[in-house]
């Protein structure tokens, strides 16, 4: 019997690599949100972050003959969104505050409060924004990356530039900067 | 610890990010128009070179990559104003390692006539990085980096009004006098932010395939000596 899967994202890079624009599309559509909001991390606007991701998709699409066969894709994409970001940031020379804002009031999701969800309500929640927005750039990357984006340790390191062991000392600074500063 | 760890990541559902836009159809039209403004881009950065000509005064483009300089090695950048970085950075030196160990690993080494103090092997870069260190670590007082590849594993970043000197030494170097931002890539071309530092006089120069680069409190003179005893 012929079943009909989706193709596996191993799949759609090789085919990708062939030539396949509509396999590469697919792949883009799967991690334009993370590569949007890791540009938006770095970046520091929306408009930036758009042509960033924009311009690192299709870096990535050229590079693909590079990418290894088996490895995983998006480190490897974030890597290259990540540097068309910071590239953008820093030649346009400034520093602007990444302004971080917190949803609307409660959960109005509708979904079912976290278990942790208790530990942060309202004023602290915006007490604690301000503290990780007060943080330097560096640490301020590093927190977004792990915590916000849910990024991994190996994730965040490739996309911002970083070995991991500099990730961990830099999470663990920021950390203590955020407690100092938050008790 | 585990409840900040636990705070921040309940913060992290609550906190707003822009809308993602449709990147998908934007990719995938810039992909079907790539080779129609692939070539007119060429021509107009040859017209730009030829126009320079040989005084290398670059115009006051924000970033304007010289990699029509000829090294292969290195991009140096033109920026408006010089991003803030450490003037210490992590060396990324490698392990310390014998001269003849570094000859063995990577064959093309060209050695100076002055004998360094230290001498470590880095695998940051294919084919592997080799420093000449005089002085220490911590107070480096001659700095002597060698590559080899057709990639460019160095990125400067200078400011507009800074001189990129070409200097006759090797196939072709340049001599760097001003302060300037030295950072290296990564294998994947990506630029690694952790080894971003601040540079001092530098001459950069190629032979053959190899990538060398000296950086010091030295003189243009005493660099061009030290950097055509290298062989």
């Amino acid at each position: 019997m012929v079943v009909s899967r989706p193709p596996t994202e191993e799949e759609l890079v090789e085919r990708a690599k062939r030539g396949d624009e509509s396999a590469y599309e697919e792949l883009v559509r799967a991690h334009q949100g993370i590569a949007f909001r890791t540009a938006y991390l770095v970046a520091g606007s929306a408009a930036e972050a758009e042509e960033a991701a924009q311009e690192g998709f299709v870096k990535a699409y050229r590079a693909l003959g590079r990418f290894r066969r088996g490895s995983p894709f998006r480190p490897w994409l974030l890597q290259i969104v990540a540097n068309e970001a910071r590239n953008r940031r820093r030649s346009a020379g400034r520093r602007a505050a990444l302004a971080l804002r917190a949803a609307a009031e409660g959960s109005s999701g509708g979904a079912a409060p976290s278990p942790e969800g208790a530990l942060l309500a309202g004023e602290e929640r915006e007490r604690l924004l301000e503290a990780v927005n007060a943080l330097r750039d560096e640490e301020r990357f590093v927190i977004g990356c792990r915590y916000f984006l849910e990024l991994s340790e190996e994730e965040t390191a490739a996309a911002l530039g970083l070995r991991i062991g500099t990730v961990k000392s830099r999470t663990s600074r920021a950390l203590e900067h955020l407690r100092e500063s938050y008790v | 610890m585990s409840e900040l760890d636990g705070v921040l990541r309940e913060l992290g559902r609550q906190v707003e990010f822009p809308p993602t836009p449709d990147l998908a159809s934007a990719v995938r039209r810039r992909l079907g128009k790539r080779r129609s403004w692939r070539r007119p881009v060429a021509i107009a950065l040859a017209v730009l070179v030829a126009a320079i000509g040989a005084a290398l005064a670059v115009p006051p483009a924000r970033t304007a990559i010289l990699d029509w300089l000829g090294l292969r090695g290195v991009d140096i950048v033109r920026v408006e104003k010089l991003p803030p970085v450490p003037a210490i950075g992590d060396l990324d030196l490698g392990e310390p390692v014998t001269l003849a160990e570094a000859r063995r690993r990577s064959p093309w080494l060209l050695a100076p006539a002055e004998a360094p103090d230290r001498v470590y092997f880095s695998t940051a870069i294919p084919g592997g990085k080799v420093s000449f260190l005089w002085g220490t670590p911590a107070s480096v007082r001659l700095l002597l980096t060698e590559f080899r590849g057709q990639e460019s594993y160095i990125e400067k970043l200078i400011e507009p009004e800074a001189k990129v000197e070409p200097v006759d030494v090797g196939d072709r170097g340049v001599w760097l006098e001003e302060p300037h931002v030295l950072a290296f890539r990564d294998r994947d071309g990506n630029f690694r932010e952790d080894t971003a530092r601040l540079a001092g006089k530098t001459l950069i120069w190629q032979r053959g395939s190899v990538t060398l680069r000296l950086e010091g409190d030295l003189s243009k003179e005493e660099a061009l000596r030290i950097a055509r005893s290298a062989d």
